[in-house]
């Protein structure tokens, strides 16, 4: 990540920005690139012009089909095809035969999905990985630290198909098994209230259906808490080593000689310095989770768009493939981007 | 007027305390036995190189030693209080209350992320006591002024009656550290409160840390290297300012400085150290005008004078002793050159030579 | 100017052997990173000398015919209990008692778990070893030489940056077909742009200490600069990288086993094993939980060991 300081006029961070724009656009382009080559150059599943052709169709129906569309041009055409069709707000067609529907449709049906489920394993990551990592600071050495670490370690370390079945087994199986109250296994329920943010728990809480709110939720908690387990060790790590190292700086003996309790040192002198790099790297964690929930989708059958994408990959979809990593690309820069940005806010040694 | 300042009876007595640092490569016997008297209302100037020990001193009278330290042996006594006993606990009552202390590098011994009120209003609160005297002083005479605490303290007067609301104290700690940053003469209080660290100067800076340290009023103030940092103008006006305030504030100041022209600035008597231990103390024109232990002796030597000036500086021969494996007997015996025989055994003992005047040396 | 320049690498090597020693110091100080270790070597030696403890004939279920093995039906054997999932001759006889019970196979779980650590073992050590290697090279080179190389390779990296990392290796998967070696390739392409990124720091960092320009002052070429000193000073976070590596390998490795990449369905591989029980969570549980149990200890232990490392190696907890 680019290092800059910025001092003396604000133009500097526009300018700042409108580099990583650029840089935006040609990863961008270059991500649409290769995942073109890879999926449409490489046909495994299901032909790419399967969601533009019905079964009754005869073979010289489909053959005109295909030309229409280009599939029979070389790969490069059939890339500048594309983006001359994306500029047009065509994605192109996905799902199997005859039942295709636009790419950006379906990608935006589940997107929100997605979405919710990020944010909740967002905010799981944080409340457990911070305390966790607090800890392991404050007691470094000691048994609290070992096992903390451990703990984050292990959710680092667990396969993430492993552990969402485990959770299921445990909560759903057993619990039912045992007249304990369950939860849910899997899927969400379905969309009832009318889409204004397009999370299903927002516009459930704007449309003041609560039971609507519970379901959903209870239908989160699973899925949210496995994609959490897995990434929190990440945090904790980080909090734990930003917190050694406020520790060890000299305005921390400072408050000490003061005769300020250790209590009061964490907390007022030491904590505030040492999460300023955490919560922002939040928002870059935000970003990874929405790609990363591919395989947790899977397990609890959460239609999200990772479950879609997962299906796409096995289909040898390219249209939804490049929607996907599009969106995807665009995310991740923005997050790193956004975060950038708001160290130099938060930090108030850097001044405009 | 200085020598008039020493009473019989010290504030601060520190006996053969000895300090040892377990690392990885050794043990480093830090302090080897140190002898020290502070009187009260004196300045008491601890000069040495660096690595003799004199910040590690500062760290144990203040209790904030780091974990792998121990103090092996010896006493430090303050107001007849032993230090060394102490639990942790107590030691942070008296850092809260009776001993200051005032640190080398203002940049990066203040908070970046929090105000300068924050930073000085927290030494206030944890002071009851003192609130309290405060609140009191404001409702019988509607102002209250950090001076009027001094008097107080030294009065012994406590006004105590009941416990005062938190709003209260809050508003009398404001005051009071606006107060006390005009008194460290610093302009426009108000505005300084609300600022950061990084927003003021070196000298702002350090002056505000000598209002954190005396918003304790305490009976020892320590000053570890506090003008090193600083370029020389600076210096000259935080000395000034210390001396100033001395007066007012009725503290015993230890000040910690490898300048010996600091120490000719402030101090009232300086001690020498090396190696770990106290090699001479003295009343400071006494010291510079009859130096008696070699070390001192070639110390002085080394000073450029300006009234006398040679071709080449003079310098000590060798280097500082390694801690670990220290020489035996007197530590400064393979660099003095009136090194005995006796030097190598025991170590020599702190002996007053003349009124008022302490050598450890086996020359006399 | 030879001998200079041997003197330089002598005392470079003393310096580095003092460092490994207060580095093993640290590490016998450090409870959690002997565990790991520990538990580390237990795997490794399980690794190795599995082809001893279990029959290796195991894994590949009797019942040939017409020159392939059949796996007519799919039998769960728990520890004494038969689950019969139909009608059907039974294809395997062995031992009585099943300590993990069998998979889906009828195979006794504990010899194919057993089986299957070299496997997945091997398969991490040869991915992280290509991958570091040609990320640490590359990184290398494009942080020694800078200019235009070196803003190639970052962009390059920033592609794959942008990019979540299972998704890219599913798609390369799903291209490559369904051998060890292609699934190897997808892997190392999704895992050796973080090398390129922390060499690539350290290599800058270390090009501006004075001994570099001392060196070519003696008269030394860039490449020997470079790969006999810069390149050995820097080497230690790429340790530590490599150790964590090795458990995040095994986890993505088997994550795609378990999507259905695997070369032969009955594998040995503890992806592969915990797919088996993918359709039977509730009714046969173990054999979803403990393939996924050992992952988990595996990974954890590399985990123990790296993160045990990086502290270790923190130059600021060091006196």
């Amino acid at each position: 990540m680019c290092q800059f300081r910025i001092q003396g006029s604000s133009l500097k961070i526009y300018e700042y920005i409108i580099r990583r724009l650029i840089l935006l656009f040609f990863v961008l382009f270059a991500v649409s690139a290769l995942v073109f080559y890879l999926v449409r150059g490489f046909p495994t599943g299901i032909a790419p012009w399967a969601p533009y052709i019905t079964s009754r169709m005869t073979p010289e129906q489909i053959d005109r089909v295909i030309k229409a569309h280009g599939f029979d041009r070389p790969i490069w055409e059939q890339f500048f095809y594309w983006l001359r069709d994306i500029f047009n707000g065509d994605w192109g067609l996905t799902g199997t035969w005859a039942q295709g529907r636009p790419a950006n449709e379906v990608f935006f049906d589940h997107f929100p999905y997605t979405v919710e489920l990020s944010i909740f394993g967002t905010i799981l990551t944080v409340a457990i990985g911070v305390p966790l990592g607090i800890i392991s600071a404050i007691k470094n050495n000691k048994f609290p630290d070992h096992l903390s670490r451990i703990i984050a370690l292990a959710g680092y370390s667990t396969p993430s198909y492993w552990f969402g079945f485990m959770l299921q087994l445990v909560f759903f199986y057993y619990f039912s098994l045992w007249g304990l109250p369950y939860l849910p296994s899997s899927g969400a329920p379905d969309f009832i209230v009318p889409k204004i943010t397009g999370l299903p728990i927002f516009d459930g809480l704007l449309a003041g259906n609560l039971g609507y709110v519970w379901d959903e939720f209870l239908h989160l908690i699973l899925p949210a808490f496995s994609l959490s387990f897995i990434s929190l060790g990440f945090l904790a790590r980080i909090v734990r080593a930003s917190l050694l190292e406020v520790l060890r700086q000299d305005y921390i003996t400072m408050a000490r000689s003061k005769g300020l309790s250790e209590r009061v040192v964490i907390y007022r002198h030491a904590l505030k310095n040492a999460l300023i790099p955490a919560v922002t790297l939040t928002g870059i964690f935000f970003a990874a989770l929405l790609g990363g929930a591919m395989i947790t989708e899977f397990v609890f059958s959460w239609p999200g768009v990772g479950q879609q994408a997962l299906r796409a990959v096995f289909q040898g979809d390219s249209n939804f493939l490049l929607v996907y990593s599009f969106v995807f690309a665009i995310v991740i820069v923005s997050a790193n981007l956004v975060v950038d940005v708001l160290y130099a806010f938060i930090d108030p040694r850097i001044k405009y | 007027m200085a020598e008039k300042r020493a009473e019989s009876q010290p504030v601060l007595e520190i006996r053969n305390l000895k300090v040892n640092f377990s690392t990885y490569k050794g043990i480093v016997k830090a302090l080897n036995g140190v002898d020290l008297k502070l009187y009260s209302r004196e300045v008491l100037a601890l000069v040495g190189e660096s690595g003799c020990g004199k910040s590690v001193t500062a760290q144990t009278l203040i209790g904030l030693l780091p974990e792998n330290a121990s103090i092996l042996e010896g006493e430090m006594i303050l107001n007849g209080k032993n230090l060394t006993k102490k639990s942790k606990e107590e030691m942070r009552m008296l850092r809260a209350q009776a001993i200051a202390i005032v640190f080398q590098d203002p940049m990066t011994f203040l908070n970046p992320v929090l105000t300068i009120e924050t930073q000085l209003e927290e030494v206030f609160m944890l002071q009851k006591n003192l609130l309290r005297e405060a609140v009191a002083i404001q409702k019988a005479e509607g102002d209250v002024k950090f001076a009027d605490l001094i008097k107080a303290k030294s009065a012994g007067s406590s006004q105590t009656d009941k416990g005062a609301s938190k709003k209260e104290t809050k508003k009398v700690a404001k005051k009071l550290s606006i107060d006390l940053l005009r008194m460290v003469k610093l302009p426009d209080p108000k505005r300084i409160l609300k600022q950061y660290p990084f927003e003021l100067s070196g000298g702002m800076r350090q002056r505000a840390m000598i209002a954190m340290a005396f918003a304790r009023r305490p009976s020892l103030f320590i000053a570890d290297e506090i003008t090193t940092a600083l370029d020389v103008t600076i210096q000259a006006q935080i000395l000034h300012l210390l001396k100033g305030l001395r007066d007012r504030i009725d503290a015993s100041t230890l000040m910690i400085t490898h300048d010996l022209s600091v120490a000719a600035e402030v101090a009232d008597r300086i001690a020498v150290m090396y190696g770990g231990n106290i090699v001479e103390t003295a009343l400071t024109r006494a010291l510079f005008r009859k130096p008696f232990h070699p070390y001192t002796q070639m110390l002085l030597r080394a000073i450029p004078n300006i009234l006398n000036p040679v071709e080449r500086l003079e310098s000590i021969p060798g280097t500082v002793p390694e801690m670990i494996n220290p020489p035996p007997g007197c530590r400064f015996h393979p660099r003095c050159p009136h090194a005995m025989e006796i030097c190598k055994g025991e170590r020599p003992k702190l002996l007053e030579v003349e009124k008022k005047h302490e050598v450890a040396c086996y020359l006399y | 100017m030879q001998s200079r320049e041997e003197k330089v690498r002598k005392g470079e090597w003393e310096a580095r052997i003092a460092d490994l020693k207060y580095t093993l110091h640290l590490f016998r100080k450090n409870p959690l990173v002997m565990i790991g270790t520990i538990i580390t070597l237990f795997f490794v030696a399980l690794a190795l000398l599995s082809n001893i403890i279990v029959d290796p004939n195991l894994a590949y279920a009797s019942g040939y015919e017409g020159g392939m093995y059949r796996f007519d039906r799919k039998y769960m054997w728990s520890a004494g209990h038969i689950i019969n999932w139909g009608p059907g001759i039974s294809i395997y006889s062995g031992p009585e008692f099943f300590y993990l019970g069998t998979d889906g196979w009828g195979r006794d779980l504990l010899a194919m778990i057993i089986l299957s650590i070299p496997v997945d073992l091997y398969n991490a050590v040869v991915i992280v070893s290509i991958a570091a290697v040609f990320g640490t090279l590359i990184g290398a080179i494009a942080g020694y030489v800078g200019g235009i190389f070196d803003e190639a390779i970052l962009r390059i990296t920033d592609i794959f940056f942008a990019f979540p990392g299972l998704v890219l290796a599913l798609v390369f998967a799903a291209m490559f077909g369904r051998t060890m070696e292609t699934l190897q390739l997808a892997i190392v392409l999704v895992w050796w742009p973080p090398y390129v990124r922390l060499i690539r720091g350290q290599i800058l960092s270390e090009k501006e200490k004075p001994y570099v320009e001392a060196l070519r002052a003696l008269g030394a070429s860039h490449i020997r600069i470079l790969f006999r000193h810069v390149l050995l000073n820097s080497i230690f976070p790429i340790l530590v990288q490599i150790t964590m590596d090795l458990g995040g390998v095994i986890l993505t490795f088997s994550a795609l086993m378990f999507l259905g990449f695997s070369p032969s369905p009955s594998m040995p591989e503890l992806g592969n094993l915990a797919a088996d029980g993918y359709g039977h969570i509730f009714d046969a549980p173990w054999v979803m939980i403990f393939p996924g149990l050992v992952m988990l200890v595996i990974s954890l232990a590399f985990n123990l060991v790296g993160d045990g490392l990086r502290d270790v190696l923190d130059p600021r907890l060091r006196r």
